[in-house]
């Protein structure tokens, strides 16, 4: 404990336990793609089928969101697609529930991705242990720093051996980079671009630049989203990152579409993204 | 007169101690009040928040910076504000003495320009061009776009569309002031969301902006920071009634919607024998679920950045809220004023939407005032306790802001039929016209 902070120690982790998140990104012969739903959006029942069919796809992780009312880092198609959902009743009860039946038919490691104020209010010991009973293998909250540890998130994670994801932006700073390098496990999930999520037109060409000095200091995988959405996008940044993170584009594929053609319009879009990983 | 380097924290922090070990209410270097508080941003906003930190500190500091931001305050905004004797309504109300603390009488109307004022000082220091800040009753939107004008910054402002439509007269200014007013039409449509607007531009554009944050919440440093721009209230409280009455004040009252003038008031008096009370908006009362009381109906939560007190259901999502006041109708409050409640240091009470507009009639007719709505919180809370005290007590109530902005609001409520008749002419007017 320094200046008030409350930095969590955790190198020792590193040398007890793999994750079994960077062990199958390592065990790819190919780029890892990690896709994303909204718990409950459009319905329980469909995000349930979405997860098998990008299961099905190839896909070799997937975050699964649970719905919160304030959602700052996200930009405006998660954001309604988290109001959707909880105006459909959905609580984190059913969303630990959709955790343990998929995860028990699904061969692909799960996330949970939510806010800190959902973990928080669970309980953080809790939320761990529940989690990992589901079949969860990593947690992505982007609100709880390293320094906010007082409430012992990252020692719970540890505990229930659940791989909490930090990020990096390319506004990170090098002491910044070096917290979350030394605090870090499974991946490090890194932005294209400052901004909340969403479908964006293009991939700002600095991205490339921000993930090679990351890589030479960084040995966890790398996994670089926000933003992206075309095969394109994944055929220009492949070469510098081990994961790509599509979020917000399968929910507009959602929103495109009718019920009774979306599975396969996701399916045959994570084909067109899988041939470029 | 006031030091002109009353931020210098060791001059405002090492306060006298009555009891060697009461508590310090000051945050650690983390910005956490307690078990409140911190800095629960995510990583895109961390640099951006360290640096605003370390700027800040640097300012704390440095006296050119103190007398820059001191002379404004005093040629730009008009301070001191005047402390007012309330003597008709203490005597018609036949109990404690009461002051009414006219921060209304500032430039903008309310206190919200002091720390707009410290604010753009340090965007001028950091060297950025652009500002954005959330805004409920549309008072901190309009001091924003003053110091914006004033600096020759770019200014866009996030309001709730409900708040818009409740506020008119500020969003006027705003605009007319050269503020962008953008309205947000998520969520609940009011402070929150607009603090939600607010960040995720932040987030976006953190590079060339500043997020001129108003209210005494959100991540480390805003809480203490906005806290001490707007210290000057309770500084000069001290002084006035030590020049009316020769002695400390016995009560200070203030409204508290995310805690910038209720902080303001109280810091100066936080180790002294001194009664702060913090009001809170009742909205239709604590059974009906449409209020924004969130020390008796929420529990602690991390939203929008820190940890403190929210209104929000099991799972943590936030409720809806309702006041009258916009400026109150908020589902979180300050990290400090959380803390300060956990050690009885503050107690919180607070008061219903009928009650306010009855505390805003009997202050007009006895003092000749018209307080906003949010400030007649604290006014009928006044009112309610006053009469119970004796003659030699010393109430001092804040009154954050002037009411001219809730002129639609209160016509609405007071039933006013000749104001709509002279709205209805003015349109009728405008379409013969046109």
């Amino acid at each position: 404990m320094t200046n008030g902070l409350n930095f969590c120690n955790r190198n020792w982790m590193k040398e007890i336990k793999m994750s079994k998140i960077s062990d199958k990104i390592k065990s790819l012969d190919h780029k890892g793609l990690m896709t994303h739903v909204v718990i409950g959006y459009p319905s329980m029942a469909e995000t349930e089928e979405t997860i098998y069919t990008m299961a099905n796809a190839g896909v070799s992780l997937i975050e699964l969101q649970i719905p919160f009312s304030d959602p700052i880092a996200d930009g405006p198609t998660i954001m309604e697609a988290c109001r959707v959902s909880l105006e459909n009743g959905t609580t984190v009860k059913q969303c630990m529930e959709l955790m343990a039946r998929v995860s028990k038919k699904v061969d692909v490691p799960l996330l949970f991705m939510s806010y800190y104020n959902i973990v928080f209010n669970y309980g953080v010991q809790k939320f761990c242990e529940d989690a990992k009973k589901a079949g969860v293998s990593g947690l992505i909250i982007p609100d709880i720093p390293p320094e906010e540890n007082k409430d012992g998130f990252y020692e719970a994670c540890d505990k229930s051996d659940l791989d909490a994801i930090l990020i990096l932006a390319p506004v990170s700073t090098p002491e910044r980079i070096n917290i979350i390098k030394n605090n870090a496990k499974g991946f490090i999930y890194c932005t294209a671009r400052m901004s909340t999520t969403g479908s964006k037109e293009d991939i700002p060409e600095d991205t490339k630049t921000f993930l090679t000095k990351l890589k030479k200091t960084i040995d966890l995988p790398l996994s670089i989203g926000f933003g992206i959405s075309k095969p394109e996008h994944v055929a220009f940044i492949k070469d510098y990152a081990d994961i790509i993170v599509i979020g917000s584009k399968v929910i507009d594929i959602m929103n495109e579409n009718k019920k009774e053609n979306r599975q396969d319009a996701i399916a045959s879009f994570l084909k067109s993204i899988l041939k470029e990983c | 007169m006031i030091s002109a380097n009353y931020l210098h924290p060791k001059k405002t922090r090492k306060m006298k101690m009555k009891n060697p070990v009461s508590p310090n209410f000051a945050s650690d270097d983390g910005g956490h009040f307690g078990e409140f508080g911190g800095r629960f941003a995510p990583e895109m906003l961390m640099p951006a928040l360290i640096e605003l930190e370390e700027i800040y500190k640097e300012c704390q500091q440095d006296e050119a910076f103190q007398k820059e931001f001191f002379d404004c305050l005093k040629t730009f905004s008009g301070r001191p504000t005047p402390l007012l004797y309330a003597e008709n309504l203490s005597k018609h109300l036949g109990g404690a003495k009461i002051y009414l603390k006219q921060e209304g009488l500032g430039q903008t109307g309310s206190h919200k320009i002091n720390n707009a004022i410290g604010q753009a000082l340090l965007t001028k220091r950091m060297g950025k061009k652009r500002v954005i800040a959330e805004t409920g009753a549309g008072q901190h939107g309009f001091a924003t776009a003053t110091v914006c004008a004033k600096f020759g910054l770019q200014c866009e402002i996030f309001m709730g569309a409900v708040d818009i439509k409740r506020q008119r007269p500020n969003v006027f200014w705003m605009e007319q002031l050269g503020a962008k007013v953008h309205p947000v039409e998520f969520g609940q449509k009011t402070l929150k969301d607009a603090v939600n607007a607010a960040l995720k531009d932040w987030i976006t554009n953190v590079e060339t902006t500043h997020y001129l944050l108003g209210s005494a919440l959100g991540p480390h440093p805003y809480p203490s920071m906005v806290r001490d721009f707007q210290s000057v209230i309770g500084i000069e409280i001290k002084q006035q009634v030590k020049e009316a009455e020769n002695k400390l004040p016995d009560t200070i009252i203030a409204c508290v919607g995310g805690g910038s003038n209720s902080m303001g008031a109280f810091n100066a008096f936080l180790h002294e024998d001194v009664q702060l009370i913090g009001i809170e908006a009742g909205g239709k009362g604590l059974e009906s679920n449409q209020h924004a009381i969130r020390f008796k109906g929420g529990k602690v939560g991390v939203v929008e950045a820190y940890k403190s007190f929210f209104l929000q259901d099991e799972d943590g999502q936030l409720k809806e809220t309702h006041s009258i006041a916009a400026g109150l109708d908020y589902p979180g409050v300050g990290p400090q004023l959380a803390h300060l409640q956990k050690e009885k240091r503050v107690s919180f009470e607070h008061t219903t939407d009928d009650e306010v507009v009855d505390a805003l009639k009997t202050v007009m007719k006895y003092e000749g005032i018209i307080p906003a709505l949010e400030s007649s919180h604290a006014i009928a809370h006044t009112i309610k306790i006053a009469p119970t005290l004796p003659k030699d007590h010393v109430i001092v109530t804040n009154v954050s802001g002037r009411g001219d902005k809730d002129i639609f609001l209160i016509a609405q409520a007071l039933k006013d039929d000749k104001w709509f008749e002279f709205l209805q002419s003015q349109l009728d007017e405008r379409n013969k016209n046109e």
